[in-house]
């Protein structure tokens, strides 16, 4: 009964003082979250940073990167993180909640691009594909050959779709609605496919009272109707079909490169890193005459590639010790640059105009001003 | 009836009892058969994606401590970059191109400067001295000594390129390049390189989360099942907590994460990522186990023994601590060593309070960010880097070491303490 | 009841139908027949109850009991399964209380203390009145810890000397002495069932009680063990009361001086055992002695 009670007060006397502990003391490491597709980069600069400086390594959390403004716009102070990582530029609304929390200057960083491939494997030929092609194969609705009227996606094979293109049938493996390679393939792959097409195109441009007359014309239900022709727009073109030919395959994109190869008929969409270090197992394929490759992204011919971001708090660089340091070894050249550790990841280096631009920002503290 | 008589009759049926007897057995042989196929087949296939892990490629660099790139004064900010980097030219003085010159430096692992500066810190004498030094390979080489990546392959569809392959077989001829064990592996914390992640940091967050949930949920457990088997009123009110108990125990371990991150971070603002923060987490989601192995253990002590210790007048409490609880321990032991095995494999909820993070710095305590075994395989087994494959199983294997000493020990306390003498 | 009948059953095949119907009609006992026949009062009881009922829940399985025990007697409890024996002897000590839907009216006195008194600490009660159960019950301790346990939570003994000599008296008390001296820091669980029994026995003696009560303390062991235990009864009745409850009418006849008859939860007689079993006052009595049931 004494050792009980003996160890029940030293479980709360542990308690205690870690409570005490972490109230009073500051953090002395820098807190990090965010994409899980600038995780890979952002873990490599802090390891780098860790280990070539005196201050303890940063603590980078893959949250996605949704979750990770939500937690970086929830306040100021120690429990909250300091940067958080995105794979898309801050929206209007986060902003806004940092403004409102009390977080009034926020540093913008971008960092790099990022592709996204469709690929197959080795054991196949390559694929030569336009935007148009991949919306037509995937959407779930597509408009229909003659009337141009709305129908659910009725293609099951490539060459249905194109006829330049194999007969083999549509399977693409791909990730969740939840993730962010999903909502940015969505935007700029799906998007751009589209838009080939006049009307769907004149519909995402249209505004008010021509939204009606061409949502009748595309043949979309009343129920679908949103004074911004773009809202009905993004809703048709992010619509990934449900029928199979879509496969989800889970966030781990490693698992679609293993079923690649088992499986040499069908597509996988992921990010360009995992193209770069599987190239033996998977082969990128032809977007729009452009193949993924790292000058086509940097240069941004090749169309499926978006910006990579990350946030700052100004109010916690004077604060928490380490953020200093972080910021300018992601801003070298050696991590970030053509030549630097980043690219050797996967990541897809900015221009050296923009590079220096952002550096100058940084080390500034220029905070972010969204109208 | 007929005039049989009932031996008879007995024998008749006999033929068929015995063989629906045997049928019984054979379904159960196969059921066990069956599972035991799939446990070799998860076992063998982790173990063989697995075991290269554990050792290493080494590349043995001639190396210069050039006092021009090393200050003395303060040698660890030196750029030992630059001197991995001149150690490879002077190894290989005919590369001259730019583009080739990257490729050569690729072979060497970026913690080889690392390793360096700490030779230099430990021995500043080193400084202006000449020294053959066994550099950590890069992942690639690794891959590629491992027999990972085909030489065959056409140069593009490879990590590794023509030239750098040569670079390497002049190494091996040289007998600049040998495999040993890979104790990084077990030293390091994480790591974006492959060739240096390790998986100390998430054992040590194991270990801290563990040890609080065994500190915690253990007395705390094993009180409230005392008090309920043995002082508890039965009435309405214990039933109701029973109940409650055994719905809490089959909740989803998720549920308690989300319970965590509202409770412990967001309403007493404890750190994130923190062993503290995991550990109270897994401990209430181990306590129901607990309290209900606890009672069993409890109920399963007979009433005799009581009866004997009341018999000669002790109170109830001395009947429960002097003779009951010794009793019932190795069953109270059992169920909290499971419930702690149940915990080190959990990593649901831990995604919730944070402890899903790149942590390199392998944690000192209850509140420093940490991970756990099991979030580490996850984070592995999401990474690009084809060498963290091998790595993930690696880390499986040692994540299941632990569940099977665990368990292993809660057998063995068993079997000790479980004759009555 | 219908205990009784199936436990009747091997014996009742030899019977005629007609007596195995007089057997049964003459276990259900009137109600004027329940006043308890012989002598079950005495002078200067050290136990005394009067109007006892049990309950457990709803169930009354022991109906207005009254009784004493005096000081230095072997009282014998007999009567068929289910009478309520062990039941009526578990009041005594108060070890019904382990049973939470039981209930216990009446009046239970050592001495002049109330048993059943609110104010009354179980603890020094179960001291003074200790139980050897049905089955030997030894802790899984060592011999000496078994019987050095009852002291040391009471503190009777102030240093390890007294505590061995305790210890050494209650193992001779028992009879038990000669056979454990040299292992006396092995198990309790490794002795024999009659070595166990007295064990179980020295350990009750070892705190010193006044009663003893034994539930059929024989009922577990083989003829031989049983007589050694009979034995040592009739030696503790010098020092000690000890109440009984035995299925063994012999054994009844062998060690008690007064023996009770219990059916169905009634007290039906009580009288000095060679007068109840001789020249039984009750036809129940009778009955059962004389092999009609039990």
């Amino acid at each position: 009964m004494l050792k009980k009670t003996v160890s029940i007060i030293t479980a709360a006397v542990i308690t205690g003082a870690a409570i005490t502990a972490t109230v009073a003391g500051a953090r002395d490491y820098v807190s990090i979250v965010g994409s899980s597709t600038v995780y890979p980069f952002a873990t490599t600069v802090a390891e780098q940073f860790g280990k070539s400086t005196k201050f303890s390594t940063p603590k980078v959390e893959s949250t996605g990167s949704g979750g990770g403004l939500k937690l970086f716009c929830s306040g100021i102070g120690v429990s909250h993180p300091d940067i958080t990582n995105a794979s898309r530029r801050i929206k209007k609304s986060e902003y806004d909640k940092c403004q409102a929390n009390g977080i009034k200057d926020i540093i913008e960083v971008k960092v790099g691009y990022d592709g996204i491939v469709l690929a197959n494997s080795r054991k196949s030929a390559p694929m030569k594909l336009t935007r148009k092609d991949i919306f037509l194969a995937l959407a779930r609705q597509v408009p229909d050959a003659e009337s141009g009227k709305l129908v659910d996606n009725p293609y099951k094979t490539w060459k249905e779709v194109n006829p330049s293109l194999p007969d083999i049938k549509i399977e693409v493996l791909g990730p969740p609605p939840t993730s962010g390679t999903r909502d940015a393939f969505a935007e700029l792959a799906m998007e751009g496919g589209a838009k080939t097409f006049a009307d769907m195109s004149a519909l995402c441009k249209a505004k008010g009272d021509e939204v009606k007359p061409l949502m009748t014309k595309l043949g979309i239900p009343e129920s679908g109707f949103n004074k911004k022709g773009k809202k009905v727009f993004q809703h048709i073109a992010h619509s990934i079909r449900e029928d199979g030919a879509y496969i989800e395959a889970g966030e781990n994109d490693n698992l679609i490169v293993q079923k690649l190869e088992a499986n040499p008929k069908s597509l996988g969409i992921f990010g360009f890193s995992f193209l770069d270090q599987n190239e033996d197992k998977v082969q990128g394929s032809e977007i729009d005459g452009h193949m993924p490759t790292f000058e086509g992204i940097s240069d941004g011919s090749y169309p499926v590639s978006r910006p990579l971001f990350f946030y700052v708090k100004k109010d916690h660089v004077s604060v928490i010790p380490g953020i200093k340091g972080y910021l300018a070894e992601f801003t070298s050249d050696k991590a970030w640059g053509e030549e630097g550790y980043l690219a050797d990841k996967g990541m897809i280096p900015m221009p050296i105009e923009e590079r220096a631009k952002f550096a100058a920002d940084v080390k500034k503290l220029t905070p972010l001003v969204l109208q | 009836m007929n005039n049989q008589k009932p031996m008879d009759i007995v024998q008749a049926g006999l033929a068929k009892r015995y063989k629906k007897e045997k049928r019984f057995k054979l379904i159960g042989l196969s059921a066990i058969i069956f599972s035991l196929m799939f446990l070799v087949f998860l076992f063998s296939s982790i173990f063989l994606n697995g075991y290269k892990a554990f050792y290493q490629a080494e590349l043995r660099i001639d190396v210069f401590f050039d006092p021009a790139l090393l200050d003395i004064k303060d040698p660890a900010s030196a750029n030992f970059d630059a001197l991995v980097k001149k150690s490879l030219r002077t190894t290989f003085p005919d590369v001259k191109k730019r583009k080739e010159k990257k490729k050569l430096y690729g072979l060497v692992s970026t913690d080889g400067s690392f390793q360096l500066r700490d030779m230099v810190l430990a021995d500043p004498a080193l400084v202006g001295q000449n020294r053959s030094v066994w550099l950590l390979a890069d992942d690639d080489v690794d891959m590629l000594m491992k027999g990972y990546i085909d030489r065959n392959l056409p140069q593009s569809d490879r990590r590794i390129s023509d030239v750098q392959i040569g670079w390497i077989d002049k190494l091996i001829d040289a007998g600049r390049v040998k495999f040993r064990f890979n104790i990084g592996f077990f030293t390091n914390g994480d790591s974006r390189e492959p060739e240096s992640a390790g998986i100390l940091g998430a054992a040590m967050g194991s270990f801290y989360m563990l040890a609080i949930t065994l500190v915690l949920s253990f007395p705390i457990g094993i009180g409230a099942a005392i008090y309920l088997e043995e002082f508890a009123a039965k009435n309405r009110i214990t039933d109701i907590i029973e109940v409650n108990i055994n719905n809490l125990a089959a909740v989803p371990s998720i549920v308690f994460g989300l319970l965590g991150l509202a409770v412990f971070l967001n309403f007493f603002h404890l750190p994130r990522s923190a062993p503290l923060v995991g550990g109270l987490v897994l401990f209430l989601m181990t306590l129901p186990t607990i309290i209900i192995t606890g009672r069993v253990a409890l109920q399963s002590v007979p009433p005799s023994i009581r009866e004997a210790a009341l018999g000669v007048g002790a109170s109830k409490m001395q009947a429960v601590l002097h003779h009951v609880l010794p009793l019932a321990m190795p069953g109270m032991l059992t169920g909290a060593i499971i419930g702690m095995a149940r915990a080190l494999g959990e990593s649901a909820p831990l995604l919730m309070i944070g402890m899903v993070a790149f942590i390199v710095d392998i944690p000192a305590g209850i509140t420093d960010p940490a991970t756990a075994l099991p979030v580490q395989i996850y984070l592995w087994a999401d990474s690009p880097e084809r060498a963290f494959v091998e790595r993930t199983s690696a880390a499986i294997m040692v994540l299941l070491t632990f569940l099977v000493l665990m368990n292993g020990t809660a057998v063995y306390l068993r079997s000790k303490f479980e004759r009555r003498w | 009841m219908l205990q009784i009948l199936s436990s009747n059953t091997p014996r009742s095949t030899a019977k005629s139908r007609e007596e195995r119907i007089q057997s049964k009609a003459r276990m259900l006992v009137d109600r004027e027949d329940r006043c308890t026949a012989g002598d079950p009062f005495v002078e200067n009881p050290r136990m005394s109850c009067r109007n006892v009922n049990v309950y457990y829940g709803d169930k009354q399985a022991i109906r207005d009991v009254s009784i004493d025990i005096s000081e230095n007697e072997v009282l014998a409890m007999i009567g068929p399964s289910g009478c309520g024996k062990s039941t009526f002897l578990r009041c005594l000590n108060r070890m019904n209380d382990t049973i939470n839907i039981c209930r216990v009216t009446g009046e239970l006195k050592l001495d002049d203390s109330d048993i059943y008194d609110k104010k009354m600490d179980v603890v020094p009660l179960r001291a003074r009145v200790g139980m050897v159960f049905q089955k030997p019950n030894p802790f899984p301790k060592s011999i000496y810890d078994n019987i050095a346990y009852g002291p040391t939570i009471h503190g009777l003994a102030a240093t390890k000397t007294e505590l061995t000599e305790i210890v050494e008296i209650s193992l001779i008390k028992a009879g038990l002495w000669d056979e454990v001296k040299d292992r006396l820091d092995q198990p309790g669980t490794g002795l024999s069932g009659g070595q166990q029994q007295r064990l179980c026995i020295a350990r009750a003696i070892a705190v010193g009680p006044e009663v003893i009560l034994m539930d059929e303390p024989c009922s577990a062991l083989d003829p031989i063990a049983t007589a050694t235990i009979e034995e040592l009864i009739s030696e503790l009745k010098q020092h000690y009361t000890i109440v009984i409850v035995t299925h063994n009418m012999q054994q009844a006849a062998r060690v008690s001086q007064r023996t009770a008859y219990f059916h169905l939860g009634d007290l039906l007689e009580v009288s000095q055992t060679d007068v109840l079993f001789t020249r039984p006052s009750h036809q129940l009595t009778e009955d059962y002695i004389t092999g009609r049931f039990g």
